[in-house]
């Protein structure tokens, strides 16, 4: 073996080298702070073997990115935890650039002859910042896409230049495939390539004069790098891989719906290390000065700043000025954060696109994993699904009326701005028509059997039009007839009828229907003969069912099929036809040809409940 | 400051030295295998894990091919698309051709059908109508109609498929790939 080892020493001399690169002396002896340059180093070693793993299974255009990052972390053996690896050690990267930053500040260890190894650090950093905000891009989900829109935007705005900036990082005026190519060119190509090698000039000039030791460590005896100090080097970086692991199996990446252009998402943010400069950016009076001075030109003075530092150290009080000043911008970045988090958990409509996003993630990866994904991408399957475009078609159609559980489908609850004592203020907007969150289920028909008022409470904001159906004949019916079916010997009949009402629909998500409580709520709703009495009037005698009677003209709804896909559409077409409300009495506005057929299915599916469900 | 000429005096002693050397190679072992290892086991999927190619074949995997009518009786072969949704990786593309096959008819509506892969290397074998054989156009496999080979440049034999036959006269194939090169027949 070492006659092998001599043969290569001979040949390469590696022996002079090993030698050189660990026997560097450490006067003072080997100290934990020494570590972060190495866990540095450390993690980018990871991200460049995770990356390169990734690499061989990513696919980079807007058809092809998100889909084989979703295959990566829910197919692919093992992916989860590369990517998670990959994913949360760019995080720790940042909080280490920091801590080293911070160590050599506070060591002063920009000071001659350390300045230009201090720039090539500022540089470094730079490229890092740089490989995060590209590597946010490539899933190409809503978090990552419309977070980097607001960066490319930034570099828009760069005087002179900024619109062609913007088009070379882009590709092009928009986002597409060309910008997922150059994103990731840049991400694994041009910006690893310009670390690896501001590193080793890094690491050479620091090889050159040494570590920065504290005049009192002078003084003690020399340790050695090899072993001592790479012993705490190791053992920081087991801390570090530790931490990563931790999150990986805690949290995992996170993976949002596929990125929608034509679906704004509300809940965009940057990354964590980014969302102080973003709450920054939401100061009115930073926002009144313009972007260009937010984003850039507070931001390069602050860089102007930490780039003079080693000349600011020479003044009598400089050194102080410059870990006052680092101080000063950590604890400023850590307070802008907090508020930034404190507003955005106090934000339920915030909270509720969060929500949504985060469901769009699950909703694809589940329609993937059952479908396949189709040629038009990942995307195509959300927007072909019903229980993800209902409630937003929802939202956007029937929610300035109606509500669904209290919201407007998405969770949010609609709010409209008024003025107080000369002070705007948000307050919630009130529904003027029924809730549908339950609409055409069986406790949705007993409600309105037995407390019609209540389930159209909201029809008195709607002003005089809704106060007729508050005080119309249904409602006097119910009022006459509630006391009666509450009775506790009329509680079957009360099923059946409901029963029979249900099965009209034939809503598959209700089913099954019991075929005797139908056959007797039937026969109820023809001759109002309970179990303890019988109504005042027979639903017979208005409503229409195909198989009953003639019903008794407009404004009385069929029956037939109520709540059920044929009979939603159609209300939804025109609820003023005469076999629904009628001219007269209608206050809901037809939506015939203000929503596409093809909306309007996605809308109904999604009210009835008929999409893929997971067994 | 200049870096130290000199260089530092051994003064711990051998036992702690050795401890230190121990725990950086232990620790240092840790974090360099770990994301190397994940991500090799990570680039292994192909091996590790076994994929769907294609989706659509009924529970034994059979895809319908065609009707014992539309086959000549005389055992002329005739060659067939199969038609199923191909799974590449994330993506699932509806009604594609996901391979070819030879069917033959025998007396009694007996069916054979041929992998038209050759197994040689992988081409796709033709039925010559004048010398009755299967031939290989890229390095001459030629193979007689039962799929017997008929010289040394194949390894093995035509690779035959599972068939059945329905009561409607519907004729059912599980379609396979099989490892090229090697004289026996194994499904990859």
């Amino acid at each position: 073996m070492n006659s092998l080892l001599d043969w290569l020493d001979v040949r390469t001399g590696y022996k002079a080298l090993v030698h050189e690169a660990l026997n560097e002396p450490i006067p003072g002896g080997a100290k934990w702070k020494y570590v972060w340059g190495s866990t540095l180093t450390f993690v980018f070693a990871v991200q460049v073997i995770t990356g390169f793993f990734l690499w061989s299974a990513y696919s980079p255009s807007t058809l092809t990115a998100w889909e084989s990052v979703y295959y990566i972390q829910h197919v692919m053996s093992f992916g989860w935890l590369v990517r998670g690896i990959h994913h949360f050690a760019a995080q720790a990267m940042m909080v280490l650039l920091g801590l080293h930053f911070m160590q050599v500040v506070i060591a002063g260890a920009y000071r001659a002859p350390r300045e230009v190894n201090f720039w090539l650090g500022l540089v470094l950093l730079q490229i890092v910042l740089g490989l995060s905000l590209t590597g946010y891009l490539l899933p190409w989900d809503q978090k990552g896409y419309y977070a980097t829109k607001v960066a490319t935007n930034i570099v828009g705005v760069t005087p002179v230049i900024g619109p062609q900036l913007q088009q070379i990082a882009q590709g092009g005026t928009t986002y597409g495939h060309h910008t997922l190519t150059r994103f990731f060119a840049l991400h694994a190509g041009v910006l690893p390539a310009l670390l690896v090698g501001f590193l080793a000039l890094h690491i050479y000039v620091f090889r050159r004069h040494g570590i920065t030791v504290s005049e009192a460590d002078q003084k003690k005896p020399i340790g050695k790098f090899w072993p001592d100090q790479v012993l705490m080097d190791a053992v920081a970086c087991l801390g570090v891989l530790a931490t990563i692991l931790f999150f990986t199996v805690w949290k995992g990446a996170e993976l949002t719906g596929p990125a929608d252009a034509s679906e704004a998402y509300s809940a965009a943010r940057p990354e964590w290390y980014f969302l102080f400069l973003f709450r920054f950016l939401k100061f009115e009076e930073v926002d009144k000065l313009g972007l260009v001075f937010g984003a850039l030109y507070v931001p390069g003075a602050i860089m102007g700043v930490i780039a003079l530092m080693p000349f600011i150290g020479k003044w009598k009080l400089g050194h102080r000025f410059n870990i006052a000043f680092t101080f000063a911008l950590l604890a400023g970045a850590a307070f802008l954060t907090a508020i930034a988090l404190k507003e955005d958990s106090a934000d339920k409509n915030y909270q509720a696109a969060v929500h949504m996003a985060e469901f769009e993630g699950h909703r694809a990866v589940e329609l993937a994993r059952e479908f396949g994904i189709p040629s038009t991408g990942a995307l195509s399957l959300l927007k072909e699904d019903a229980l993800i475009q209902g409630p937003k078609l929802f939202a956007r159609h029937c929610a300035s009326c109606h509500r669904y559980n209290g919201h407007n489908g998405l969770d949010q609850v609609p709010m409209r701005e008024v003025e107080e004592n000369g002070e705007k203020k948000q307050v919630e907007e009130l529904a003027t028509a029924a809730d549908l969150g339950e609409f055409g289920s069986r406790n949705w028909i007993t409600k309105v059997l037995t407390d019609y008022h209540t389930t159209f409470a909201p029809l008195k904001n709607s002003g005089e039009r809704g106060e007729r159906f508050l005080q119309g004949e249904m409602a006097e019916w119910v009022k006459d007839n509630a006391e009666t079916l509450k009775k506790p010997e009329n509680a079957d009949s009360l099923k059946s009828l409901v029963e029979f009402l249900v099965a009209e629909g034939g809503r598959e998500e209700l089913q099954p229907f019991d075929p005797a409580l139908v056959e007797a709520g039937k026969a109820i709703f023809k001759s109002g003969q309970l179990a303890n009495g019988s109504f005042t009037s027979n639903c017979a005698d208005c409503h229409t069912l195909a198989s009953v009677g003639e019903g008794a003209g407009p404004g009385y709804p069929t029956l037939t099929g109520y709540a059920g896909k044929v009979w939603l559409t159609e209300f939804i077409k025109n609820p003023a036809h005469d076999g629904f409300y009628g001219s007269e009495r209608n206050l809901m506005p037809g939506f015939e040809g203000k929503i596409s057929d093809k909306e309007l299915k996605l809308l109904v599916d999604w009210m009835v409940g008929d999409y893929f469900r997971k067994k | 400051m200049e870096p130290s000429s000199s260089l530092p005096p051994d003064q711990p002693t051998a036992r702690r030295n050795f401890l230190a050397v121990a725990g950086s190679l232990v620790a240092g072992a840790i974090v360099s295998l770990t994301p190397l290892m994940a991500g090799l086991a990570f680039f292994l999927d192909p091996v590790l894990r076994k994929k769907e190619t294609f989706k659509g074949g009924d529970a034994d995997g059979f895809l319908p091919v065609t009707t014992l009518s539309e086959l000549p009786d005389d055992g002329t072969p005739l060659r067939f698309a199969l038609l199923a949704d191909k799974v590449d990786a994330w993506n699932q593309f509806k009604n594609q051709s996901i391979g070819t096959v030879y069917l033959r008819k025998f007396e009694g509506n007996q069916v054979i059908a041929f992998n038209d892969t050759c197994p040689h290397l992988g081409c796709k074998v033709d039925y010559q109508e004048a010398s009755q054989t299967f031939l290989c156009p890229c390095h001459a496999s030629a193979f007689k109609l039962d799929g017997e080979r008929m010289n040394h440049i194949p390894p093995r034999n035509l690779d035959t498929l599972e068939v059945k036959t329905d009561s409607n006269g519907k004729v059912w194939v599980k379609y396979q790939d099989f490892q090229c090169g090697v004289e026996k027949k194994g499904a990859v």
